[in-house]
């Protein structure tokens, strides 16, 4: 597969063939990807493989088969393993704390468990870190009194803290309300400024948002791979807009408005809608279920 | 204020060249004593103190070693090293409450009845230790520490001296209370070694909680046999028991050692390093 957008930088992040087994059921098949400096966002139903691609990519686990390079180290050795950790990110799907610690403390562990040993500097770089995420006035309060969106970004600070040059978020928006994912938005752009940032998301609007490019996975194969806007025009032609839900659609809703929006293979002489990238995710996961 | 800090130790500090743990007296002293400050901002050079006011600043929020902590940095353990120990979750005070009751209770058993009840459970708490303090379900960093470069064998080797740290002179203490206490120390802390050590090297293989478990199990099935099949004193207890469990011990950490590279995330298979059941797809 290629990949258009991204010919202009070279990959800092590259697999080929990753294939991970778990209790006789294949949870990643063969999955190629080449990520670049940018967000990367990274779609799928539930049980499509995404945590366990991330894992793989965080080194958490192991592929049965495949290759893998993070800015030219190889997880596979372990000397590759731990020059390949010590560039790397990882914000978990459930990031777990100690709930007696502060925030400062948390990132403080963290950043002792990535080899920032001498401390004056360390200190530095958590609050740093800190105020990046805009916790820096709440940096001496425990973990358990912080909300669940303060707690997401003491966690994120943890995932920035050295300065990583390649960041894995799994999930990292799931639970937060419009305003805090705004803000998380922000946050991921941010860091993907100077970093090959991976986003594992729900949310096709986040990845319209953010990314410059998108990976949909489901079954453990990569299905779509390219910029947001070439996702969106496999909708193209395929959304109308009608005065009933259509009978052959793939889904249909009632709008604010009252007409039925439709997405599917349209009858002649419907109008069409434009189309959003959800829609075409959703025509990309059909296909494949078509396929099957 | 009972103390001031000394002309020498004033310039030491705005020079920055004061070293820690005195340098975190100070920072702290400072903070609170208004002569002191008063004569930092004689002895320095203006430059040099606003530097010493952003120290100061910056360390007002550092977490705060506690009484453990401290006391390992003055012995010479690196600061960053001491915070691992200190994290570990038998540092807790439950955990070490649980210790000193279940050894109370030997001790009691073990003055008016049979040494045995210690000798059992004195190897079983370091075991339990290391249990409750690494693994995917108890350790709630466990993610964030495999991912990370340091070697997640060096962290589980730094949490078990900080188990070990915390069971073993307790234990001794209890031994103490004892009629013949050396022999009786001598009959539990070789297997008590061994079985922490064979604990870990089962860990990849059967998981942090069934390895434990099982080796523990082990030693009580073979205790209580031991017990039945034979009216002297107890194997451990002899000459021939504490050798056995002396070569136990070697054989069990030269295993671990051996098995140092099973623990980082990439050995497969190795259920234990899997993510929890609930989180597969």
């Amino acid at each position: 597969m290629t990949h258009p957008t991204n010919h202009q930088a070279a990959p800092t992040v590259s697999a080929a063939g990753l294939t991970v087994t778990h209790r006789r059921t294949r949870v990643l098949d063969g999955v190629s990807l080449r990520l670049g400096p940018g967000v990367t966002g990274l779609l799928g139903p539930n049980g499509a493989g995404k945590t366990t691609l991330l894992r793989v990519l965080a080194t958490a686990t192991a592929p049965d088969h495949g290759a893998l390079t993070i800015l030219g180290h190889d997880p596979a050795t372990p000397r590759g393993r731990t020059e390949a950790r010590r560039v790397l990110g990882y914000l978990p799907q459930n990031p777990g704390f100690h709930p007696a610690f502060t925030a400062f403390e948390f990132v403080d562990y963290v950043a002792i468990l990535k080899e920032l040993t001498d401390r004056r500097a360390r200190h530095a770089e958590v609050r740093r870190v800190l105020e990046t995420v805009g916790l820096g006035e709440v940096r001496g309060r425990r973990i358990r009194a912080l909300s669940g969106g303060m707690r997401q970004r003491v966690a994120l600070a943890a995932a920035l803290v050295g300065d990583p040059a390649f960041l894995v978020l799994d999930e990292p928006t799931v639970g937060l309300d419009p305003e805090k994912r705004m803000r998380f938005r922000e946050l991921t752009a941010e860091a993907g400024e100077s970093r090959t940032v991976l986003l594992s998301t729900h949310q096709t609007e986040d990845v319209a948002m953010l990314c410059h490019r998108v990976v949909v996975i489901d079954a453990g194969r990569v299905l779509f791979d390219g910029p947001p806007d070439a996702l969106r025009a496999r909708a193209a032609g395929r959304v109308w807009t009608g005065a009933d839900r259509a009978p052959g659609a793939l889904a249909g809703w009632r709008t604010g408005v009252g007409t039925y929006r439709n997405v599917g293979d349209p009858p002649s002489g419907v109008s069409p809608a434009e189309p959003t990238l959800e829609d075409g995710y959703l025509l990309t996961l059909h296909a494949r279920e078509a396929a099957v | 204020m009972t103390w001031h800090a000394t002309p020498a130790d004033l310039r030491d500090y705005a020079s920055g060249t004061l070293p820690a743990p005195r340098l975190w007296s100070i920072d702290t002293h400072l903070a609170a004593c208004a002569p002191c400050r008063t004569a930092l901002a004689a002895t320095a050079d203006p430059a040099v103190t606003d530097a010493g006011w952003a120290r100061l600043d910056a360390e007002l929020d550092a977490p705060r070693p506690g009484a453990v902590e401290s006391l390992l940095v003055r012995c010479g353990t690196p600061d960053h090293t001491a915070r691992l120990l200190t994290a570990t979750p038998v540092m807790r005070r439950s955990w070490l409450a649980a210790v000193a009751l279940t050894l109370l209770l030997a001790a009691v058993v073990g003055r008016t009845g049979t040494p045995l009840l210690l000798l059992a459970t004195a190897p079983l708490l370091p075991l339990a230790g290391v249990a409750v303090s690494f693994g995917p379900r108890i350790d709630p960093l466990y993610e964030t520490a495999l991912v990370a470069p340091v070697h997640t064998f060096r962290l589980l080797m730094i949490r078990s001296v900080a188990v070990l740290l915390t069971t073993l002179p307790a234990a001794l203490a209890a031994s103490l209370t004892m009629p013949s206490a050396a022999l009786l120390m001598a009959g539990w802390l070789p297997p008590a070694l061994a079985l922490t050590s064979l604990g870990l090297v089962l860990t990849p293989r059967l998981g942090p909680v069934a390895a434990p478990a099982t080796v523990g199990a082990g030693w009580l099935a073979a205790l209580l046999a031991g017990r039945l099949l034979t009216d002297g004193a107890p194997f451990p207890l002899t000459a021939a028991g504490q050798l056995t469990g002396v070569a136990a011990a070697l054989a069990a950490a030269a295993a671990l050692v051996a098995a140092r590279d099973r623990f980082d995330g990439t050995s497969r298979p190795a259920p234990y390093l899997r993510p929890r059941a609930g989180r597969l797809p």
